[in-house]
């Protein structure tokens, strides 16, 4: 796929998460907006899977540690064909699937999420396994900024490095604002390029809502090499929506039915 | 003949791997506490040490599961269960990982080290988290069937808790581990006591002390989820009466167990728990000494089997 297709995909994505939360009156979309443009790159132009066989050994595994994010992924396991997008209009129904942090009830989820700083080490163990056994499949991790200030993450990385984990890439949804205030006045994070080159990483900027940007370095990194590779993703949270982008209490907060629809159509343009 | 737990893990580990399982092993610089030399000897590619890291130990076994490995663990349980608590709860037992978590040195077993490195709540603590199987075999006869059963036979999250030391095979020639069903080591009509794990050892040596002054039906848990507590229950009708024995808390261990097990069945009867009392540290003491202290040697389980038999 083009990265025009894949910017149009995202802007369909992006309609899908605000018609999901806004239907379902709960979820974080303003953390969802933040990550559709990487969601749809990587799963229209990067990963290897088959929707229609979502435990094939050799696919390519993407886990969201930043499980908050969770109709981001769903809308986006959706567009590619892993269940039928009426299933969308089930999100956070007793007995239904789509829960606000995913699980392997999903097809397409490859581990439950939700309390932070977990995922990047599931990465290492799935890298190492395709290492171990010789295989192609890589290891993707999307996390938050505000979520590196779990140490776990830093355990992870040290261990991505001494593996020589070519075959794990992480990215940080760098959208400088977690839960309750900016990332930096709570516990600052920066340098993050310095603080992955010096763990072992090979590091790249980008801007994480440029498709042809995150194509183009997803698309070039060596991943059979020896360094895994930090991609720090520049966002903004909300983004697309006028109203919501950089303002903290859309990490949370439902958009109520007008403002829904004015998020829609400003999606549209 | 005695033998350590750890050791005959790692001797089925490697009959389990010449034999064609796919698993592999993960320490957290826990190379010498889990024994895994000799393994690591046979099969060096599948041993990784992730460092002393173990929340990223957890992590990375789930991930390693997910490629489709068996993934085994191997570290002092003291460091696992507070260290790696959402490891254990969200990547192993909330995605239903095929990872196997080795508790080792559980209670107080490892000595003087002393309260940091005892864990005497390892099974109330993994029992709070579905989907694990529980389990604290005996002996090392049973120790490997447990073992080969967790690799080969059940997909999904198992702890199993190990004490520390040498022991004698208890279980009788021709045992055959059942998940779920107690074993019984000798019957009588006075007293029903249930032993948590290896510390059937010392109750079956209390019993020796005593000899026929005491009647009982003497029970291990080695199986404590699933569990089977109907020939527990039978013999707590007949006895009306029952001891608990844990090298663990009387919080959420075996006496926890038998004492929902007699309220839940209305078995009315009275039942006495030895073990690390509820709400208190173990000491920085030899094994030995703490099981003293505790009650817990041959000497102190005689002594509260006579005072509950003087009881009536």
């Amino acid at each position: 796929m083009t990265a025009a297709e894949i910017e149009a995909k995202a802007k369909e994505i992006k309609r899908m998460v605000i018609r999901t939360v806004t239907g379902a009156k709960g979820g974080h979309v303003g953390t969802s907006l933040s990550e559709v443009d990487i969601l749809a790159t990587l799963y229209f132009g990067v990963l290897n899977l088959d929707p229609a066989h979502p435990d094939l050994v050799d696919r390519d595994r993407f886990i969201l540690s930043k499980g908050h994010g969770s109709e981001g992924l769903y809308c986006s396991l959706a567009a590619k064909g892993f269940f039928p997008r009426e299933v969308l209009g089930t999100y956070l129904r007793h007995d239904c699937p789509l829960t606000i942090h995913p699980t392997r009830h999903v097809p397409g989820v490859e581990m439950n999420t939700g309390a932070l700083g977990h995922g990047f080490s599931n990465a290492v163990g799935v890298a190492l396994s395709a290492r171990l056994r010789k295989r192609g499949y890589r290891a993707f991790v999307l996390t938050g900024d505000g979520e590196l200030q779990e140490g776990s993450n830093w355990e992870a990385a040290m261990s991505a490095a001494h593996f020589e984990l070519g075959n794990l890439t992480v990215i940080v949804d760098n959208n400088g604002l977690q839960l309750s205030d900016r990332v930096d006045r709570t516990m600052r994070i920066e340098p993050l390029d310095e603080k992955f080159r010096s763990f072992g990483f090979d590091v790249h900027k980008v801007d994480g809502h440029s498709v042809p940007e995150l194509l183009g370095i997803l698309s070039a990194l060596d991943y059979g090499g020896k360094k895994p590779h930090a991609i720090i993703a520049r966002t903004t949270k909300g983004k697309g929506v006028s109203f919501m982008e950089g303002v903290p209490e859309w990490h949370h907060r439902v958009p109520t039915p007008e403002e829904g629809e004015r998020a829609l159509k400003e999606l549209e343009l | 003949m005695s033998a350590c737990l750890r050791e005959t893990q790692v001797d089925t580990y490697i009959k389990l791997v010449k034999a064609g399982l796919d698993m592999v092993y993960l320490v957290s610089d826990s190379v010498s506490t889990s024994k895994i030399k000799p393994f690591r000897e046979a099969f060096p590619d599948r041993v990784i040490n992730v460092g002393i890291a173990e929340q990223n130990l957890l992590g990375i076994a789930a991930g390693l599961a997910n490629g489709g490995f068996v993934t085994v663990t191997g570290n002092a349980t003291a460091f696992l269960i507070s260290r790696s608590n959402e490891q254990m709860k969200v990547d192993v037992s909330y995605t239903n990982s095929n990872v196997k978590v080795n508790g080792l040195h559980a209670g107080f077993s490892y000595g003087t080290d002393g309260c940091t490195h005892h864990e005497p709540n390892d099974v109330s603590v993994v029992r709070g988290f579905p989907n694990f199987e529980i389990y604290a075999p005996c002996d090392p006869a049973e120790c490997a069937q447990v073992t080969e059963y967790a690799l080969t036979k059940r997909f999904g999250p198992v702890y199993i808790s190990l004490n520390t030391g040498n022991f004698p095979v208890i279980t009788g020639g021709g045992y055959r581990f059942v998940p779920g069903t107690p074993v019984q080591f000798a019957q009588g009509a006075d007293l029903t006591v249930v032993a948590l794990g290896t510390a059937a050892h010392d109750v079956l040596a209390a019993a020796r002390d005593l000899g026929g002054a005491a009647a009982m039906d003497v029970f291990c848990v080695s199986s404590v989820r699933p569990l089977d507590f109907g020939p527990i229950a039978d013999s707590i009708r007949k006895t009306g009466r029952a001891l608990t024995v844990e090298q663990h808390s009387t919080h959420g261990g075996v006496g926890s167990l038998v004492a929902e097990g007699i309220a839940e069945r209305g078995l009315g009867a009275k039942l006495r728990r030895l073990g690390v009392p509820e709400g208190s540290y173990t000491k920085n003491w030899t094994a030995p000494d703490n099981k003293a202290f505790f009650g817990l040697d041959p000497a102190g389980i005689r002594k509260a089997i006579v005072e509950i038999l003087a009881e009536r």
